[in-house]
Order: structure tokens, then sequence, then C-alpha cells
């Protein structure tokens, strides 16, 4: 330890030597390393966007509920205070044709003139029901048997479509990091190998004069982790600006998408990357240093 | 110091090296090791210094046995022995001073400790002004000198030097037997390799070992005539 201590230097100068001796191949190892890194956090990225959607969606199931034609406001009011007391709803209010109307034209943005062309307002008036999304067949069955309900949606094929969506995420998620972690693990091992053949003469001196194996092998270890850390770089500059950009072009075109705090979501991803070059550096060296006779 | 009771060597291909060595050496001794070339010396040092294991006997340096299964205590031992090669292993790439401080660095020394003990055995061999040369561009003797000053600067209890004089000219050889004879004074135990007999023919207190096709005869000279050399 007291060794380590004095040889920082020494070894941070070895591994920046190791790392120069190839410098071509050590270069495209830490871009290689980086766009893998970058990659890996584009799926996490999605993932947390897939896991917010989710999440959110699941607080959102609800049921339309569409009344008789000619039903008067005092019996559609009735019919809301009926479906409050029905177990597992957690709120109901009656939308009206305007705020119908609005809310379409909220949806279709810039495309809400084809509204226009109607002469009158085509959209109904209807009790929106929210619920919790495993009490949906129930709560839809005693809603749809009251009388005055013509006919009721719900959103259940929607969020069953998201959730399915965001479990292949998972499943592509959990192939991704493995495919990182082991080309990872082979790059640098790679060159951990290259670096102790180039240096086995010395290796072989330093062994002789009675240096042990950490002395030895630290520098190495440095070397992986140093080529690591410079992908991992890389990496964050890169999803910190797809990140930039997504998230500026999501909020005009796709407002009702949910999406994690910006801020806590970069910095997020860049810790994970930064220890996760870090931990692969030295996993790798370690591995290209045990596989190397 | 050193200790070997019936020491035989063979190595992989059948040939015997050595054959049934017995050998002590105290500390603060001067040992050469003479003999034609392929009769052992570089054999024997070589399992003084671990590189190969006794096929048969038992070998003592510093106390520690050098036998198969003890890497680990022969590889604590090498930082108690300033090794000088036949072929120096200087490491190329880096300056003289780099060279000489990178046999202390494990050690457990300060920086600044190893590189007064690298500045003064640069000096004692006469090298201060070469110590930011790179070694490839040294001449052959100032390469045999940054050896020697890299096994000496570790302040070792055993120096073990291979051939140390090889390829000097009559004049550096003299003073490079001259410097590592002068460690005896701090009590370390010197052996030196030579086929160099004619150097060190008239030495006194010192323990020849003269090798012969795997034979060793042992001769210790008490009497200090050391001036003769010169």
């Amino acid at each position: 330890m007291k060794s380590a201590l004095y040889n920082m230097g020494y070894f941070l100068k070895e591994a920046r030597r190791i790392i120069g001796l190839n410098r071509l191949s050590s270069v495209f190892s830490s871009i290689s390393t980086g766009l893998i890194l970058f990659i890996l956090a584009v799926i996490i990225t999605c993932w947390s966007v897939s896991a917010l959607l989710v999440e959110t969606m699941q607080d959102e199931a609800e049921i339309s509920a569409y009344l008789d034609r000619g039903i008067g406001n005092e019996q559609a009011f009735g019919l809301v205070e009926a479906i409050k007391g029905i177990g597992g709803v957690w709120d109901v209010r009656l939308v009206d044709q305007g705020e119908a109307y609005g809310r379409m034209e909220a949806i279709l943005g810039e495309e809400a003139r084809v509204l226009e062309l109607f002469d009158e307002n085509p959209f109904e008036a209807f009790i929106e029901v929210r619920i919790g999304l495993d009490e949906l067949d129930r709560v839809a069955e005693e809603v749809g048997s009251l009388e005055g309900i013509d006919h009721i949606r719900e959103n259940r094929e929607v969020l069953e479509r998201i959730q399915s969506i965001a479990a292949g995420l998972n499943s592509l998620g959990y192939i991704v990091i493995a495919a990182v972690g082991i080309s990872t693990l082979v790059i640098v091992s790679h060159m951990i190998r290259q670096g102790i053949y180039n240096n086995r003469i010395q290796i072989d001196t330093l062994r002789l004069l009675g240096a042990p194996n950490g002395f030895i092998g630290f520098p190495f270890v440095l070397a992986g982790l140093l080529l690591t850390l410079a992908g991992g770089i890389l990496a964050s500059v890169l999803i910190v600006l797809l990140i930039n950009q997504a998230y500026g072009g999501m909020a005009g075109s796709l407002p009702f998408i949910p999406l994690p705090p910006r801020g806590r979501l970069v910095s997020g991803l860049v810790i994970l990357i930064g220890a996760t070059s870090i931990s692969l550096g030295v996993l790798g060296s370690l591995f290209g240093m045990s596989s190397t006779k | 110091m050193i200790e070997a009771r019936e020491v035989s060597l063979r190595y992989p291909d059948g040939t015997l090296a050595l054959r049934d060595i017995n050998l002590e050496v105290e500390p603060g001794e001067l040992v050469y090791i003479t003999g034609p070339s392929g009769s052992g010396k570089t054999s024997l040092l070589k399992l003084l210094m671990g590189m190969e294991y006794p096929t048969s006997g038992s070998l003592r340096v510093l106390g520690q046995p050098i036998a198969k299964g003890e890497e680990g205590r022969i590889r604590r031992l090498r930082k108690r022995i300033g090794p000088v090669f036949q072929e120096f292993k200087l490491i190329q790439g880096r300056t003289v001073l780099e060279n000489v401080m990178m046999g202390m660095r494990f050690l457990g020394l300060p920086n600044r400790q190893i590189k007064e003990n690298a500045g003064s055995a640069l000096a004692g061999l006469g090298l201060e002004h070469k110590a930011l040369s790179r070694v490839e561009n040294l001449s052959w003797g100032e390469a045999q000198r940054v050896a020697i000053a890299r096994a000496v600067a570790r302040k070792p209890e055993l120096i073990l030097a291979d051939e140390p004089t090889g390829n000097l000219d009559h004049e550096n050889a003299l003073t490079i037997l001259d410097l590592l004879t002068s460690f005896r004074d701090t009590n370390t135990t010197v052996i030196i390799t030579t086929h160099a007999t004619h150097l060190i023919e008239l030495q006194g207190n010192a323990v020849f070992i003269r090798m012969n096709g795997g034979d060793v005869s042992v001769e210790r000279r008490r009497k200090s005539n050391e001036k003769c050399l010169i």
C-alpha cells in the first residue's frame, strides 16, 4: 500500500506509456468502447422513459361511458354519483361536449383545423371513470350495465400494448447489457494482452528484481481503466447531446409522452456510464492479465 | 548466507549443469566463480537467484530455501539481492536514472530516498552526467555500469554479478571489479562469475569457486593482497 502511494506517479506514467505504445489501436479501442457504452445508455434511457410511461399509464386506466341520446344533465349527474359508488373507482367526472372538443383540439395541435369542417360539434358528452388497471374488467361491466349508459370504451388495449413494448425493451436491454459487457471485456483484455506482450522483457526483468505481481500488473489495470474511461466520457457526451435534442423535439411534437426530469436522467446516466466503464476497464484488464502466460 | 548441500541441476533436455555442489558463503565474503564457458557458472548464479531450482539437494540463500513451491518467498528474497545480468537487462526506451530507480520502486522506499540512492549509485560509477540519457544510446561499458548501479542502489545484502567484466577492456574491467569488491566493506556478500581469471588470480581474501563440467572446487584465500589487482 505504501509502495502504491509512493509510486502513483510512476504507475500513471507507465499506464500512459502502455497506451501510447500502440496509440492508434488504443484510440480505436476507446472509440469503440465509447460507442458500445453509448448504445447501453440509449437503451437505459428508453427503459427509463418506458418505465415511466407504463407507470403513468397504469394510473390512467380509464373507462369512457357514453350516455344514451337525449339524456338530461340531471340524469347524467345521477349516473356520475352512481358510478362513484362502485368499488375500485378512483375518480368520476362528466366531460361535456365542449370539453371533449377542446381535448381533441389539443391532441391534434395544428391539425385541429380539420374540426372546423364540421357544422356542429361532432363529439358526445361522456363520463370519464378513472380506476386501477386491475379493476378494469369488473368496473367496466358494472358501469356498462347501468341504465342510461349507451356503450363504454376503455384503454386496456393501448395499455397492454405499451406494457408489451416496455417488456420487449427490457429483454432487449438485457441482451444489450450482456453484449456491452462481453465486447468491452474482449476489447480491453485484448489491448492489455498486447501491452503485456510488448512489455514482456521489462516484466521479466522486474520479476527477476523481485517486483511483486501487483506492482507489475497495476499499470496495466490502470491503462485498461483509462481506455474505458475515455470511452465512457465519449459515451456521456453523445448521450447528453442526444437527450437534449430528443427532449427539445418531443416537447414540441409529442407532449403527451411523460419524460423523466432531464437533469436527473442525465446525471444518473453519466454516473452509470462512469461506473460501468471503470468496472469494465478493471475487469477487462484483470481478465487480459490472467489469460496471459 | 548461502548454504548448498549436494545440489545438482539437470535441465529438462537432460543436460547436467551442476553435480553435487556443497558450498557455504558467509556474510560479507567476496566470491569469484570461474571456469570456461559452459562450465555451469551462470547455472549456479541462476540457482542463487531462484531462476532455476535444484533437481536434488538443498539450497538456502539469505536463509530462504530455493525450491519449487517457494515462488512467493523467492520473489521476496530477490528484493534483498542486487543482480547484475550478463546481458544487463536494462529497460529500453527509459533513461539511465529511470532504470536505476525502477529497481527500487517496489522496496517500499519514498521517492526522495529512491532518487538519492540512484543519484549516489550513478555518481559512484561515474555516470551522473548520463542520468538523463536513454539506455539504448549508451556504450557497452556504460550500460554495464548502469546495470551495476541498478544492483547496488538497492543496498542489497547479496550482489550477484554474472560476467560483469565481459567485453570490457582491461582498465574498465579492473575498475568494475574494484567497485564490486568494495561492497564487502558494507558487509554485503559479493558473488562474481568471470572467465577472466588473469584479473583475479592475485586477489586475496576471497572465495574461489572453480567450475568444470559440473564439478566444483572451492578455495578460500584469507590473505589480503588486493592491491596486486591494479
